[in-house]
């Protein structure tokens, strides 16, 4: 086994135990209390999401969220509901750390979704309406999900030479390449004080778009032969990837390589993990790796290993949301606009898989060694 | 019915052997075989020219032809009229019609004209407000009846002396004569006319269309008439009389020079008594003094001192086109009969059963230079006004034509139109297709413009567009008032509740974080949501105290629901709050 790296402290989101976040429920909880006996409507305070409130720091090269703050008030018509909701949020999550319980968003949901007496009305309707809910609490009392015991569910996997424990499980130690051809399925919370990553000798990490990739990778022995550890994202990075992801790469001092589908899902995907989505602003720092480098697919590959005949035509959504994206100021770097405006021109987008075209082996063989090789990324 | 019926009868041979005016034009092409042609036969093949087509439609136009001639019959003596009408299904599309009336009752003699010989109508209209015939008659039902189903019509009938009759009526339609037979003596006594027929190829239903709708609409512009009504799954409606007393008869007046044709002129100088054309016409017509004359004199090259009877077609041609040319005083208008605000009130109120209700009888005036005619509206909301689909309640718009609903056609008839080209938001009323509503349009003229043979829909004469179109602005700019307010009241209802419902969640949430008095918290939080509409309830109050102030002043508008008006005050107290929940 060649040397093991030396490991970093990671920058944890915060050092605060469950019973503190329990305390700041009930804080905000008694806050209202004390205004509704002094027949003042009651008030809760959150961060303002969305695009309006969502900052690009070029410095530390990820997106933050803004200062705008929301509140939220039982007496307004338009409100009035979504104050119900947040106090049985607040009710629910409380419970769950005074219980040690940890739930998935999709759980709490049904857990609290009932009928509202002498009405018809069910006090959630649907995920959609619980999950923003949850956000807002998250914001309000400056935490994240994991510590409020919530989870999405899980969605991403990780392979390769890299030893974990899991405290929170026997103190279960094992190995990622060790688990069979599978890997290690991602959960959701990977926060240190759980999941911890003891050591590994690999040299960077490779993060992979598509299962197929992902598999073909692992049947060709591509993390072995090139020494890397691989993480398949299965489409749009969820959260505990996310965290896995910056914590790898922080943590264990790897470089972090993506590859996606050369279409803007695909770079989107990859911004997100560089440098954190609009959704989640809040939580770009514990996230985002803003030294992330991106290996394609990209227009230029198209010429350089004659795939003109496995390209396909993007589609209209694909058109716009490719100009939305040239907008953003994290993507105004050169190459970035060149590769955005050059998709745009030929109306082209290139899969991950149609490398197979050259040879089931090419990606292993030589696309990504190549690339890598040289240096062939995008900022 | 005799009476009626009487003047239904052709009075001159000509008009005996040419028949209805429908049957007029074809004749002409017809000629010598014509005269083998009855109008029964003529009938036989065309009855969808008189308007019965469609299944559900002939089944109400049906009904609508015995009603009709039950509460003229009745009018015509003086005898409030009280209808009763029975629809039994037999089997498919199969039904026999009931219909009862406290009439007059016909001889023996002219029960045969009534039920079974298909009349003529006279060539000329009558310049009278009547219900008018818009289909086929009595007689036209008896023909259908048989035509369907080869069964004769039973007919009890009985004056006010002597014992009541029964027989079976059926037409020889060769000879459009009525065959009697079975015909008994009864010996109970019977004051009215009774009629049973059996028809197939209709169909019952409770549409718009159907029979229930017309005689609550007619029970609704007759408010002197008492309708009850079983339909054929055995459900019985009564639309009670709301006026005792017989309305005024309408009187038949002059034709105007302004409302004739070159034909009413060559019919009207046959029968004239007049021995000159200027005879014949100062005789003859409304508003034609010697200086009239004068001015037809000046404007015609043939001699006016001629026998009208020898008045040729060029020559009536003439005098049209003079008459278009001069000057004549509008038309007398004191000959309409409006059913009166009063009584469009208390029927509406009884039958309809709205929340707000303002009525409006315009005064009358004249369209075409020649027609007298009179508008009446109601603009009646909430409770049962409107006409609900499914769980909704949509605009209902209530058209008649001297007192006779018209169900058909609604698309082409001015009286929808007027309704829809009106700005109702400037009324505070938004999306009046979407609002409980119902607005009562009663057109009366001593001639109805209609649109077509089928005389369900009046003809957008401009003058009659435009005075419908005021009077719905009057009314409209009333019921706005109360419309307005009354949604805002509602909404304020729903606010109430809106945020009641929540209030217990909340409460025990916070109670289970916060160990608060649940209790406590619940009591606070009515409180303020009640201090907070309280606020919007007040500016509410004070608009509502100056809507009814300006509706009090006018007689003609109701507001109904004082229920709700309990509720408002009591739901304005907080106290009762907690009480209220535990109800």
């Amino acid at each position: 086994m060649a040397e093991t790296k030396k490991k970093k402290e990671t920058k944890t989101t915060q050092k605060v135990s469950p019973k503190e976040i329990s305390g700041r429920i009930t804080k905000t909880a008694e806050n209202m209390v004390d205004q509704i006996n002094k027949l003042q409507d009651p008030e809760f305070t959150t961060m303002q999401r969305g695009k309006s409130n969502v900052v690009w720091d070029e410095q530390k090269g990820y997106l933050e969220l803004g200062e705008k703050e929301i509140t939220r008030t039982f007496l307004n018509i338009a409100h009035a509901r979504k104050f119900m909701q947040t106090a049985l949020i607040m009710t629910k999550t409380q419970d769950y750390l005074n219980h040690n319980k940890t739930a998935s968003i999709r759980e709490i949901y049904y857990e609290l979704k009932h009928t509202i007496e002498d009405t018809k009305e069910n006090t959630f309707e649907g995920q959609d309406e619980s999950d923003p809910i949850i956000v807002d609490l998250e914001h309000s009392v400056d935490t994240i999900r994991e510590k409020l015991n919530l989870h999405a569910n899980p969605k991403g996997t990780l392979y390769g030479n890299i030893t974990l424990l899991d405290r929170m499980h026997h103190n279960d130690k094992f190995n990622a390449s060790k688990l069979g051809r599978g890997g290690w399925s991602i959960m959701s919370r990977v926060e240190p004080e759980e999941i911890e990553l003891t050591d590994t000798d690999a040299e960077y990490c490779l993060v992979v778009e598509t299962e197929a990739i992902f598999e073909r990778l692992i049947e060709e022995g591509f993390p072995k032969d090139n020494n890397c550890i691989l993480i398949g994202t299965g489409g749009q990075a969820a959260r505990g990837t996310r965290r896995l992801i910056h914590r790898v790469h922080n943590e264990l001092d790897l470089p972090v390589y993506v590859f996606t589908d050369g279409d803007p899902y695909g770079w989107y995907i990859y911004s997100v993990i560089k440098q954190g989505s609009m959704a989640l602003a809040a939580h770009s720092e514990f996230m985002s790796v803003p030294d992330a480098k991106y290996i394609g697919m990209t227009i230029e590959d198209i010429k350089d290993y004659k795939l003109e005949a496995v390209t396909e035509q993007m589609k209209e959504g694909d058109i716009k949301r490719a100009k939305e994206m040239m907008a953003y100021p994290w993507f105004q770097s050169k190459e970035w606009q060149s590769e955005l405006k050059l998709a745009l021109e030929q109306k082209l987008r290139i899969e991950q898989q149609a490398l197979a075209n050259k040879k089931l082996d090419f990606v292993a063989t030589h696309y990504l060694p190549e690339k890598i090789k040289n240096k062939r990324f995008l900022p | 019915m005799s009476k009626l019926a009487e003047e239904k009868a052709p009075k001159t041979k000509k008009s005996d052997e040419t028949g209805s005016e429908i049957i007029h034009g074809a004749a002409e092409k017809l000629e010598g075989q014509f005269k083998e042609h009855s109008v029964a036969e003529f009938f036989k093949k065309n009855k969808q020219m008189l308007g019965m087509y469609g299944k559900v439609r002939t089944l109400t136009m049906i009904i609508h032809e015995y009603v009709t001639n039950s509460i003229d019959a009745c009018e015509a003596v003086g005898i409030l009229p009280t209808i009763d009408v029975k629809i039994d299904e037999l089997g498919e599309e199969y039904y026999e019609v009931t219909v009862t009336d406290n009439g007059p009752g016909i001889s023996k003699e002219n029960v045969g004209k009534a039920f079974g010989k298909l009349l003529a109508g006279t060539k000329f209209h009558r310049m009278i407000q009547s219900r008018g015939q818009q289909g086929i008659g009595a007689s036209g039902c008896t023909m259908l009846s048989q035509m369907t189903t080869g069964k004769p019509v039973k007919v009890i009938t009985g004056k006010a002396q002597g014992k009541a009759i029964s027989l079976e009526m059926t037409i020889d339609p060769r000879h459009n004569e009525p065959k009697i037979t079975d015909l008994k003596e009864l010996d109970k006594e019977f004051h009215g006319t009774a009629v049973q027929a059996k028809f197939k190829g209709i169909l019952y239903r409770d549409s718009d269309q159907g029979p229930l709708e017309y005689l609550k609409r007619t029970a609704i512009a007759n408010p002197h008439t008492q309708i009850s009504f079983r339909d054929p799954m055995g459900q019985k409606f009564t639309f009670k009389r709301t006026h005792n007393e017989m309305p005024e008869l309408p009187e038949e007046i002059k034709p105007h020079p302004k409302g004739v044709t070159v034909d009413d002129i060559i019919s009207m100088s046959k029968v004239t008594k007049g021995r000159s054309v200027s005879g014949f016409l100062s005789n003859d017509f409304d508003r034609m003094g010697a200086k009239g004359i004068e001015e037809v004199k000046k404007r015609v090259k043939f001699d006016m001192s001629k026998d009208p009877k020898q008045l040729a077609w060029d020559e009536a041609e003439e005098i049209i086109k003079a008459f278009k040319d001069i000057a004549f005083i509008a038309p007398t208008t004191d000959a309409l009969r409006p059913i009166t605000e009063e009584q469009i009130k208390n029927s509406l109120q009884s039958i309809v059963k709205p929340d707000f209700l303002t009525v409006m009888t315009r005064k009358p005036t004249v369209y075409k230079g020649g027609f007298p005619f009179q508008v009446e509206i109601a603009i009646a909301y909430g409770g049962g006004a409107g006409r609900k689909i499914a769980e909704e309640t949509h605009m209902e718009i209530m058209r008649f034509a001297n007192r006779v609903p018209l169900l058909f056609d609604q698309g082409t008839c001015a009286l929808t139109k007027a309704v829809q080209t009106i700005d109702w938001k400037r009324y505070d009323i938004k999306d009046i297709e979407n609002t409980p509503v119902t607005v009562f349009v009663n057109f009366i003229s001593v001639h109805i413009p209609y649109t077509g043979a089928g005389k369900q829909a009046i003809a957008d004469e401009d003058e009659v567009l435009e005075e419908i179109r005021l009077a719905l602005m009057q009314t409209g700019r009333k019921a706005g008032v109360y419309i307005s307010h009354k949604k805002r009241e509602a909404e304020n209802q729903l606010k109430r509740l809106m945020f009641y419902k929540y209030i217990p969640e909340i409460a025990r949430a916070l109670n289970v974080i916060t160990k608060a008095d649940e209790n406590k918290l619940k009591v606070n939080l009515e409180k303020m949501v009640m201090q907070k509409l309280k606020l919007e309830e007040a500016k509410d109050q004070e608009e509502l105290k100056k809507a009814q102030d300006t509706l009090a002043s006018d007689g003609n508008s109701v507001i109904v629901d004082k229920s709700d008006k309990k509720n408002l005050k009591r739901g304005s107290k907080g106290d009762n709050v907690s009480e209220k929940k535990k109800e």
